[in-house]
């Protein structure tokens, strides 16, 4: 056996007989595949509005059966004989809406005289949440619609929703899946591997290595092919369950192959970088941990960059991971292979200035 | 004799600390060497000095007549190195682990061959549990066989039982003891002075970066040691008073006579004339200066001098 097989051997025994090592590269992806698509595959995109009708009268029921007509709204009713105040509080709702006694009242007024004070219901919630604003959108799109109807007026334009023929069939897994991956690529990568190097060091296998027949770049290559057959396996499991449980259409493309060879040998070379430093594991995982897990979250794996301040937009950028994420998006989701390969460049790029750095800061003999 | 080692002047300077300072020693083939020393005083980075891991200062060390700083990639396959603390990989099967360092000499080992070398260190029943399983000392001899893996003819063990239970202790000195009766060279470094005493052909005591003594056991406890003292238990004032008319200096401590010696042979005759004097000695009991002693003697006298 070469010394080249025996590392590889050594080191795909002691990865696979690691319990942290399978859960990274296997265990975590499926399980967020599974929790996000299970909370956001079959979003029905309702939302249920608790109202108390303190009317009662025919203006505020036809409001009620309009809001239920936008099919958005889910109207709840809160009996008219609760402390709206208490019972907000007694059930934790975060929205309610209030339609006040004389509503039907003010609104006949209104009808009748242009000048009287409108009919006024009143939403109460968070307006910083989300949700709060999706009520305000649907229920002012509700007092439209039914304003239009008593005043017999008709719509005359509208927006049309049509996918972008890229996109199309493609659900909400198809585009969180190539997230994951890049997520994965990098968790195992890079954690593994400033793990390695910080146990490798403080245990003395660098001293003991450099007293063998081993190279550096020998023991580097079987890190890297270790990883990368480990990551490609993580890629088939995880896009089998995104297929089979959520219905994903996007596909792996020759291209997804490369991103996570390339991707591999970007967060390994982090990894080395990281873990020539370092002389203890703690050490080692708190950095990797630093570095690596604002990375996650800010280059686009769970999120939508697009969706950031401008600020952390500009900071996503300068994320390795971001391109990561950002080619395994354009290849298996929208097939835009040209920017795919722009984004693959720069993960080389950066992959190969990091590699050529922790190989010359990294020293297996101690001084 | 054919030198394993032969080192010449050989410096370690770090900014003002001079680690290692100006040694020089020689070790003959097939013996065990220990070098002795209390924490700091330079043996490890003499050792990672000859295993060609740190680059010297100055001075040269030749292994097998290879100059160790130029050329160790000529020495790997006659060198073996149990470093300090040693740990082996965890996730490893100590099979795996023998079958994986010979790969990284370019060795193919057998199975067979694998066995038969964790055999030699008594590790047979436990070649196929994982290696973070493994007690501490067992732990000590899969490091030993993993540096055997090589067939070295020198064999590097820095201090392979700090930490061990007294029985897994004994089990290494066996160990070591069998290596050399096959006519491995080994370098030993310990805390452990009874340990260099028994296993030892040549010990050389490190001091503040220097070599402060340098022979076999028995001659550096002769001379850096006190003379041996002879307790002749029961002996009393006559006795006393009959050596003390033969010249000989000695002291009365309850009913035995103490004698410091010189020389050993002189006992057998103060025995004979004691007996003839009618003078009852009820046993006779030597006390000499173990490694030990001499060791923490010397180590107090240097701080005694760098005080003063």
């Amino acid at each position: 056996m070469s010394r080249l097989t025996g590392d590889l051997k050594a080191f795909a025994k002691m990865f696979t007989r690691s319990k942290a090592g399978l859960f990274f590269t296997f265990l975590l992806p499926i399980l967020f595949i599974v929790l996000f698509g299970a909370m956001f595959s079959q979003s029905t995109n309702t939302v249920t509005i608790p109202v108390q009708n303190l009317d009662g009268g025919q203006a505020s029921i036809s409001f009620m059966n309009a809001l239920n007509q936008t099919g958005v709204i889910h109207v709840q009713i809160i009996p008219a004989s609760e402390d709206l105040n208490t019972y907000i509080k007694d059930h934790s709702l975060s929205i309610a809406l209030q339609i006040p006694q004389n509503f039907t009242s003010d609104f006949s007024r209104r009808m009748s005289n242009p000048q009287a004070p409108l009919a006024t219901a009143t939403l109460y919630g968070d307006p910083t949440k989300s949700t709060y604003q999706e009520a305000q959108g649907a229920t002012n799109g509700a007092v439209e619609a039914m304003s239009f109807h008593l005043a017999n007026v008709t719509s005359v334009m509208e927006v049309q929703a049509q996918a972008l023929p890229s996109a199309k069939g493609y659900n909400y897994m198809d585009l969180f899946l190539p997230g994951i991956i890049g997520m994965t690529v990098m968790t195992v990568s890079l954690y593994s591997m400033t793990n390695i190097c910080s146990n490798y060091r403080s245990k003395g296998y660098f001293k003991l290595l450099s007293t063998t027949t081993i190279r550096k770049y020998e023991w580097m290559l079987t890190k890297f092919i270790v990883y990368s057959v480990m990551l490609t396996a993580s890629l088939l499991v995880s896009y089998s369950v995104g297929v089979l449980a959520f219905g994903m259409t996007s596909s792996i493309t020759l291209l997804t192959f490369a991103f996570i060879l390339a991707g591999a040998f970007l967060f390994i070379s982090l990894g080395m970088l990281i873990g020539t430093g370092i002389k203890d594991e703690e050490s080692g995982v708190a950095i990797a941990n630093a570095i690596g897990f604002p990375m996650m979250f800010l280059s686009g794996s769970f999120f939508s960059i697009e969706s950031f301040p401008s600020f952390l937009q500009s900071v996503a950028a300068f994320l390795p991971l971001t391109y990561l994420n950002n080619g395994l998006r354009d290849t298996m989701v929208y097939g835009n292979d040209a920017s795919a390969l722009l984004n693959l460049a720069v993960v080389l790029v950066v992959g190969v200035v990091l590699m050529v750095a922790a190989s010359r800061l990294m020293s297996w003999k101690e001084e | 004799m054919r030198a394993a080692i032969v080192v010449d002047r050989l410096s370690k300077i770090y900014g003002d600390i001079r680690a290692v300072d100006d040694i020089s020693f020689k070790v003959e083939a097939g013996q065990v060497f220990s070098l002795l020393g209390h924490n700091g005083a330079g043996k490890t980075t003499t050792v990672e000095m000859l295993e060609g891991l740190r680059n010297p200062t100055s001075g040269t060390a030749h292994i097998f007549d290879v100059d160790v700083a130029n050329g160790y990639s000529k020495l790997r396959q006659k060198v073996g190195i149990l470093p300090q603390d040693f740990e082996p990989f965890e996730r490893l099967k100590p099979v795996e682990a023998v079958e994986y360092w010979g790969s990284l000499f370019d060795l193919k080992l057998t199975k067979q061959q694998c066995s038969d070398l964790l055999a030699s260190v008594d590790l047979s029943h436990r070649q196929g549990v994982l290696s973070q399983h493994l007690s501490g000392g067992e732990k000590r001899k899969l490091g030993i066989a993993m540096a055997m893996v090589n067939r070295p003819e020198l064999l590097f063990l820095d201090e392979p039982t700090t930490g061990l239970d007294p029985k897994a202790r004994r089990d290494l000195w066996e160990l070591i003891g069998t290596l050399k009766s096959k006519g491995t060279t080994i370098f030993l470094t310990t805390h452990y002075l009874d340990e260099a005493e028994v296993l030892s052909d040549h010990i050389a005591i490190m001091n503040k970066g220097k070599i402060v003594a340098d022979g076999s056991p028995m001659e550096i406890i002769q001379k850096f040691g006190r003379r041996p003292t002879v307790t002749l238990v029961g002996a009393g004032t006559k006795g006393l008073e009959e050596l003390r008319r033969q010249d000989v200096e000695a002291t009365l401590k309850n009913e035995d006579v103490i004698v410091s010696v010189s020389d050993p042979s002189e006992i057998a005759n103060w025995m004979v004339r004691l007996n003839t004097a009618g003078v009852e000695v009820k046993d006779l009991q030597i006390k000499r200066d173990t490694l030990e002693d001499v060791f923490l003697q010397m180590i107090a006298s240097q701080k005694e001098e760098a005080t003063q």
